[in-house]
């Protein structure tokens, strides 16, 4: 059931389109992330929904209602900053209380929900203390009970771990997406970090230039992108650029690859085929060819340890491809020693050469 | 290209604010203006006792301002003072400081200490506190006894833009690296430090410079007239003739105004913020 | 935080501080503390005595600090107020020219006082000033002799000219310190722009605002040559009476201008003691 709607918003800055004809159906209770790179118009979209930017065209509603015109102080919308935005001449418990003063809830009310968000945040024994004597990852927390507290319609997150360190980053993501599974809100969540998006979201919708690339689950967007942008945003992926040939197949500079997806296109016409590295498979001789694999010659120029998987950096001619392995299903492989990289069709996507 | 948004929409959103702001400004800006002006225009004109504008112009105020007799001697004094005072400042404030910073941080608090204090003393107070101290010769109301004092009370404007230019470069580091590449610590100083703490060193000169060449207070109450400067002869012309002593201000608002513009040219001063701006009134 | 604990302190590192230290005992420190000692002492017998202090209750002196706080008081209150609505103005004016040029204003005109300043206000609101002739000619009302540039509501117009933009040159970073993001989660909160201002905003400037008004207490307090310019002996300021001691144009008891000295010490001191503590407090605020 869609529970906030965004339709056809758009939004310029100085004759810059920052926001262009975006819309989205978000359903409730669930987290959907806003994920691009800085300048991509996903926090002006956040801003948007909390009523601090003005449309310049489409419109929002929430709960049936149209709120484009309301003012921020009365859409029921909680929001997270990314500097915390803890008032600092108040305590935690005033900061928490503040929303609840303001819409006049009776005052042993108030005291019964600040102790209720303070226990979801874990940090009851801070309720005295003044922000600047809180950590970081505390005053965010704070934050987001303060939030939280009102009971808002939606809570929008706007990059709130980005100043935080990194191990305090992901304990804090966990926390949110616990909260926000307890309490069942929509939750709107705006990052740069995909590795942070796909973790917490139900959806995640890809942004770049103010234009949604795709919106899926986590596994949708990693697996099948629909885009090169997402492709190559999310996650590492090897691009050959070349043309489309037939119904399977992609002529690059040196080699011809079977790829899926190529009858999408006319012959002739520029494309890129992505491979991801972890989907490679490196032997040290030509096996038996089956008709529906490629494989590549190369010498392996670098070798990368990255704890789980050792990446290879392979030279194929002209062009370097990077390969994943490890080391429990490969044999050790040595500095420009001679391999061959295989991946099936299926492994090989092809997109449009544009972004 | 996100912050660059950023400014935009703020002064999107700021183009329409209401007209109260522009009152305020427009008081201000008369405020702060019009006894300038008058004084500009008071320099240059005839008669204006009698009608809202001047009846005529003239320059004769200057020719007589420059051909007072005081004139060249006063502003002779008042320049020795205000150099000799910049150099004295130079001499015992620019070294301490980078000791401070260098080899003796444990005296950080002290040395803040002593530039917060001139501001809590009203200067005729730190006049008579030296007048009765030092009332023998060669000291007693001399030029050097001033000297003392206007050192004293305008250090703080030289430690200021000092001690941030040598926070600012990481002093510590830069003599480490310096250290590391085997140059001694006159070589360090000579082709490092100062260098790159020039700008500092310069706009705290020429606060001092601008400070003291308006000074009034202490130079009339330790010397007066036998030594006089500038401000002491301005003073004497405003009860000899008014557009005489206007042409007087107007010569010490051009100096001001030169000296601000160095500073401005130089560098920030980073005194907004802290009791550096306040001098004798 | 790199490792910087080197040595510091030891007696050959504090020889370098020396010849600072001791100009600062000679040109300030003890000529003060011989100022205060003096001040408790008789001259000629040397005995311990308060007489100084209780030949303050003398109507003039009692007049000097009155007129000294209240004129203090006054301009720095007009200060504050004017200068922070001024100040919010700058701060929010869109243009970044305009702004830069209005804050050079401030920085020149706060150090214009003094005698020039004086002067200019003769000329604008003397007798025969320009105001005065236009509010004669146009408005057909006489300043005179009702109003005077001479005495403490003059006085007040003239301190005003430099309290205003030294108020202004503070109270913008304090603004500057207000973080949108607490105006808009007040605002996400329900709160209406009045609520912000005083339930938040008011209350992070407030140390500013005190620490400003501290401040140009102080200014005002110590403050000389504009009045000695302006009122001469039409009324009595504790510096004045100071001044006046010092250059032996009126004969006062050295021993009472002494007293008044220390006594106009402890209240400069205590302006300044209270603008270091919440000018402190107001950027603590502003960081976190």
């Amino acid at each position: 059931m869609t529970y906030l709607e965004l339709k056809n918003v758009s939004k310029a800055f100085a004759g810059v389109d920052v926001v262009h004809d975006f819309s989205l159906d978000i359903e409730k209770g669930t987290l959907v992330s806003f994920l691009g790179p800085s300048g991509c118009g996903k926090t002006t979209t956040l801003r948007m929904i909390a009523g601090f930017e003005q449309l310049d065209d489409g419109s929002i509603q929430l709960d049936g209602n149209d709120i484009t015109g309301v003012p921020p102080n009365r859409r029921d919308i909680g929001m997270v900053f990314q500097a915390y935005a803890l008032f600092p001449n108040k305590t935690v418990r005033d900061n928490i209380s503040f929303g609840l003063r303001m819409k006049k809830t009776p005052k042993n009310e108030i005291r019964k929900k600040v102790d209720t968000v303070l226990e979801m945040v874990r940090l009851q024994e801070t309720a005295d203390r003044y922000p600047h004597q809180l950590s970081g990852g505390q005053q965010q927390r704070i934050a987001l009970a303060r939030a939280l507290a009102v009971q808002p319609r939606v809570l929008l997150l706007d990059e709130p771990l980005s100043a935080l360190d990194a191990g305090v980053r992901v304990a804090l993501r966990g926390e949110i997406r616990r909260i926000q599974s307890e309490l069942a809100i929509t939750t709107v969540y705006v990052t740069h970090d995909q590795e942070e998006a796909l973790s917490i979201s139900d959806k995640v919708v890809v942004m770049n230039k103010g234009i949604i690339q795709q919106v899926g689950t986590p596994e949708e967007i990693y697996r099948a992108p629909q885009t090169r942008f997402v492709a190559t945003f999310i996650g590492t992926a090897n691009q050959f650029l070349g043309t489309a040939s037939g119904r399977d197949s992609v002529v690059c500079k040196n080699i011809k690859l079977l790829a899926e997806g190529v009858e999408n296109f006319r012959d002739g016409e520029e494309v890129v085929a992505l491979v991801r590295p972890e989907n490679i498979h490196v032997q040290s001789e030509l096996p038996q060819q089956r008709n529906d694999w490629n494989a590549i010659p190369g010498v392996v120029e670098t070798i990368t340890f990255h704890g789980a998987v050792t990446r290879l950096g392979v030279n194929t001619g002209g062009q370097r491809i990077v390969a994943d392995v490890t080391v429990a299903n490969t044999k050790p492989v040595a500095l420009n020693q001679k391999i061959w990289l295989l991946f099936p069709m299926s492994a090989c996507q092809v997109m449009a050469a544009k972004e | 290209m996100k912050d660059l948004r950023k400014t935009n929409r703020e002064s999107a959103k700021k183009m329409h604010r209401p007209r109260w702001q522009a009152f305020f400004i427009g008081l201000f800006l008369f405020y702060m203006l019009l006894p300038i002006l008058s004084t500009y225009v008071f320099s240059v004109a005839t008669r204006w006792d009698r009608t809202i504008l001047p009846e005529g112009y003239t320059l004769q105020f200057y020719a007589r301002a420059a051909g007072a007799s005081y004139f060249t001697s006063t502003l002779r004094n008042s320049l020795i003072l205000s150099l000799a005072t910049v150099l004295v400042s130079l001499i015992i404030i620019v070294p301490t400081v980078y000791w401070v910073h260098m080899r003796l941080t444990s005296a950080q608090p002290l040395i803040e200490l002593l530039m917060i204090l001139p501001f809590g003393i009203p200067t005729v107070v730190l006049a008579l506190a030296l007048v009765q101290v030092y009332n023998f010769a060669p000291l007693a109301r001399s030029p050097f006894l001033l000297i003392g004092a206007v050192v004293v009370y305008s250090m703080p404007f030289m430690y200021r833009p000092v001690s941030n230019a040598l926070q600012a470069i990481d002093s510590h580091t830069l003599t480490e690296a310096g250290q590391s590449l085997g140059a001694n610590i006159v070589q360090i100083l000579a082709e490092v430090v100062i260098p790159n703490i020039l700008p500092g060193i310069l706009s705290g000169s020429l606060l001092v410079f601008s400070t003291v060449f308006a000074e009034y207070t202490l130079t009339s109450l330790i010397v007066g007239a036998r030594f006089k400067t500038f401000p002491l002869l301005l003073l004497e012309y405003t009860r000899i003739n008014g557009n005489v002593a206007a042409a007087f201000s107007v010569i010490s608002f051009t100096i001001a105004w030169l000296v601000s513009m160095m500073i401005l040219w130089v560098g920030t001063t980073g005194k907004a913020t802290s009791p550096e701006a306040l001098r004798a009134r | 935080m790199t490792p910087k604990k080197r040595k510091t302190g030891g007696f050959s590192n504090w020889i370098g501080f020396a010849p600072f230290l001791l100009f600062c005992l000679a040109f300030e420190i003890v000529p003060i503390l011989l100022l205060i000692r003096g001040s408790f002492f008789e001259k000629t017998s040397g005995k311990f005595t308060l007489s100084h202090y209780l030949g303050l209750q003398h109507p003039l002196y009692v007049n000097s600090f009155l007129n000294s706080i209240n004129l203090s008081g006054l301009t720095a209150l007009i200060g504050v107020v004017l200068g922070t609505f001024i100040g919010y103005a700058i701060y929010c004016w869109p243009s970044a020219r305009v702004r830069d040029a209005l804050i050079t204003l401030s920085d020149v005109t706060t150090n214009f006082a003094g005698v020039p300043l004086a002067f200019a206000f003769v000329i604008i609101l003397g007798l025969n000033g320009v105001v005065t002739q236009f509010l004669a000619h146009y408005l057909d009302y006489k300043l005179y002799p009702g109003f005077s540039i001479y005495s403490f509501s003059g006085l007040v117009l003239a301190y005003v000219y430099f309290q205003l933009p030294l108020m202004v040159l503070l109270i913008l970073p304090a603004f500057a310190g207000i973080k949108k993001e607490w105006q808009e989660s007040a605002q996400s909160l329900s709160a209406s722009t009045f609520q912000f201002w005083w339930q938040i905003g008011i209350p992070i400037l407030m140390p500013s605002l005190i620490a400003g008004f501290t401040l140009l207490f102080a200014n005002a307090f110590g403050a000389y040559a504009t009045a000695y310019a302006l009122v001469q002996s039409n009324m009595s300021l504790v510096t004045l009476q100071i001044g006046y001691m010092i250059s032996g144009e009126v004969y006062q008891d050295p021993g009472t201008g002494m007293a008044m000295a220390v006594l106009s010490l402890i209240i400069m001191g205590f302006s300044i003691g209270v603008y270091q503590v919440t000018a402190n407090r107001a950027r603590r605020w502003s960081k976190s």
